[in-house]
């Protein structure tokens, strides 16, 4: 079994290293709109958790990339190759789980690429919310957002 | 016995597709034939080329050296001219006869003209193929008048390109609406005002009755009355699947041959994919043509994967599209348009900002989603929306509060777990295989 970025939803804090490594690595500096796992607040601001591409069996992207400029790396991450992208966005629309990006600035897709094997994110994690393991990749959100959503749902005025 | 001989008709998005699938699979223990016109190319990068932002040969999608790496016979700049299916046999147009085991169909479009005088005079292209993009750019020029008759989706794609060589376009479109079969018309006048605010000429419910060459420039004549001068014209009036070499085959054509839920014609060797096939839907499991390239690879896949005897059933054809207009980025998805559904929208002029969903019940069945691009690309919801709509999910509760909040699209996304349900998706029942990575492996001897 090939190692996946396992997501502990329970154990986020909202502290935004994981969004802070994740720019650096990928674009060398600090800008969290640029980095491709984002920390969602559930729950009002009560509760977060970190999202990122689940580097899915159908990758979605790469089927979709009328130029093949998207490829699988040997850690196991689906990766856009920059040279080969035209910035067309079909990928953008292929993706069901909204977790492949387009860059504004240089007018490439880009997308979450595992940092070649030891994932920034998972490593800036101070609660191990973000754990590079050996695991099946999973909903790991799913039910986590299903109870915290209840509040969302009852009338009680939202913010 | 003989090595079954698969014959692909069209080297496009759907061929190529059906070519790299059917060697994933089999690595080269077949005979792969393509006949195509034209060399496999992306027309839907062309407006990258268009634009110099890419050079031709990156539109390319398979060279000969890449056709012999995955043991493909090719005819190439050959058509076909006429079926055979008692006899399987299909005829080229220097009269070649080609025998196959199974065969495709997937020869795409071709751009129409209007029935106008001078539709079809000098300095007028369509934007369809690569001989049209090279037409255009050998000659416009920076200062031009160009004039682009017709504002649906293909047009829109070249946009941003024709703008990038400095001209002063216009646009003429009959509807009363840009963009008419992708985005309903609340959201095409905040398109409308976007271009206008960059420069761009919007003629709606206008329709262009003649063509005339006046000292070396193009006059359009109006019927609403009126002219308009240019330098260069370009048509994007609509296309049409290139079925005329199917008559007499005894294949069923509606507006598209017609496959069932393993894309298979009335003729059961017989495919169809892509642009030229009308096959389910996604949602309704009605029989569309989408023409357009995400249909057209998973139909190509899933071909190939059928012609292998792999036994794959298509789950249908989700009709989405996006375009970046002048940095404006506009989506939309399924039904879309439906008028007799309940929908839900959010509108914030100011901001050119449109968010559209329309439902069944608690699912959400079409959506549209506009904004300006530095916007639209800090949430992505994009992809998530695919996953709503592609997922079927039935949002109970927060169908109310997406209704509430528009904007905010990962709570419920997330809470009713699309990612549960999407996870286990593939279209070909395995991880899907890079096509980059797929090589024919030499037969023994
Ligand atoms: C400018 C432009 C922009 C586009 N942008 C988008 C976009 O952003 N998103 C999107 O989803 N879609 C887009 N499209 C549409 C998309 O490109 C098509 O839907 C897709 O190419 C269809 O694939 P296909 O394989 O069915 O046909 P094609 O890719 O058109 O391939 C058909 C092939 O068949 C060959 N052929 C035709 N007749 C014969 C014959 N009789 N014998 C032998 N060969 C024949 C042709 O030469 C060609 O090689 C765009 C199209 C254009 C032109
Ligand atoms: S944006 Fe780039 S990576 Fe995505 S589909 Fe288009 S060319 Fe491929």
């Amino acid at each position: 079994m090939s190692k996946v970025l396992k997501l502990v939803p329970e154990s986020c804090t909202g502290c935004m290293r994981c969004e802070m490594a994740c720019s650096y690595m990928q674009t060398g500096t600090y800008q969290p709109s640029k980095s491709v796992i984002r920390v969602s607040p559930f729950e009002r601001h009560t509760s977060y958790s970190p999202y990122t591409c689940f580097q899915c069996q159908e990758a979605w992207c790469l089927a979709a990339c009328p130029v093949e400029a998207i490829s699988i790396s040997p850690a196991g991450a689906k990766v856009v190759i920059r040279d080969q992208c035209v910035g067309c966005k079909l990928c953008t629309i292929a993706c069901p789980y909204g977790t492949i990006f387009y860059d504004v600035d240089t007018h490439k897709a880009f997308k979450c690429n595992l940092c070649g094997g030891s994932p920034a994110c998972a490593e800036a994690c101070p609660t191990a919310a973000i754990q590079w393991v050996e695991e099946k990749v999973q909903d790991w959100q799913g039910d986590f957002a299903a109870e915290r959503g209840v509040i969302h749902l009852v009338g009680v005025p939202s913010a | 016995m003989a090595m079954k001989r698969h014959v692909i008709v069209g080297g496009g998005t759907a061929g190529l597709n059906a070519i790299t699938t059917i060697r994933e699979y089999d690595r080269g223990e077949s005979e792969v034939v393509l006949l195509s016109g034209e060399w496999p190319y992306a027309r839907m990068v062309l407006p990258y080329y268009l634009g110099h932002e890419i050079s031709e040969s990156h539109v390319f999608t398979a060279t000969a050296t890449r056709l012999a790496k995955l043991g493909v016979k090719p005819h190439i700049g050959r058509r076909a001219t006429a079926l055979d299916t008692k006899n399987n046999k299909l005829t080229l147009d220097d009269g070649t006869i080609l025998e196959y085991d199974d065969l495709l169909i997937a020869t795409g479009s071709s751009a129409t003209r209007p029935p106008i005088p001078g539709a079809n005079g000098p300095r007028i292209y369509n934007q369809w193929a690569m001989d049209d993009t090279r037409g255009v750019l050998a000659e416009i020029k920076g200062g031009m008048d160009v004039v682009m008759v017709g504002a649906g989706f293909i047009s829109f794609t070249i946009l941003n390109s024709v703008l990038s060589h400095g001209v002063n376009l216009h646009v003429i479109e009959v509807m009363p609406q840009v963009l008419p079969r992708m985005i309903d018309r609340e959201a095409a006048i905040l398109v409308q005002d976007w271009l206008r605010g960059r420069g761009v000429h919007i003629h709606t419910s206008t329709t262009v009755k003649a063509i005339e060459d006046v000292d070396g420039r193009k006059r359009l004549l109006l019927a609403e009355g009126g002219d308009l001068m240019a330098d260069l014209v370009i048509m994007g009036t609509g296309i049409r699947p290139n079925l005329g070499w199917l008559a007499g085959s005894g294949i069923e054509i509606n507006q598209g041959v017609l496959v069932d839920d393993h894309l298979r014609s009335n003729v059961s060797n017989v495919y169809a994919a892509g642009d030229v096939a009308e096959g389910p839907e996604l949602i309704t499991g009605k029989r569309e043509v989408h023409a357009i390239e995400p249909t057209a690879m998973a139909h190509g896949r899933v071909v190939g994967a059928n012609m292998v005897g792999r036994d794959i059933a298509y789950r249908g054809s989700l009709l989405m599209n996006i375009l970046d207009v002048q940095q404006l980025d506009i989506a939309s998805f399924g039904n879309w348009s439906a008028a007799d559904r309940e929908t839900s929208v959010l509108l914030e002029p100011r901001g050119h900002i449109y968010r559209k969903l329309v439902w069944d019940g608690d699912r959400i069945v079409g959506a549209v989603i506009m904004g300006p691009a530095r916007g639209i690309w800090t949430t992505n919801d994009v992809g998530m929306l695919k996953g709503l709509i592609y997922s079927g999910v039935h949002l109970g509760a927060w169908k109310g509060y997406l209704q509430e909040h528009m904007k905010d699209l990962k709570k419920p996304f997330v809470a009713c777990h699309v990612i549960r349900d999407m996870l286990p998706v593939t279209v070909l029942d395995h991880p899907t295989v890079p096509a980059r990575d797929v090589v024919a492996v030499e037969p023994a001897g």
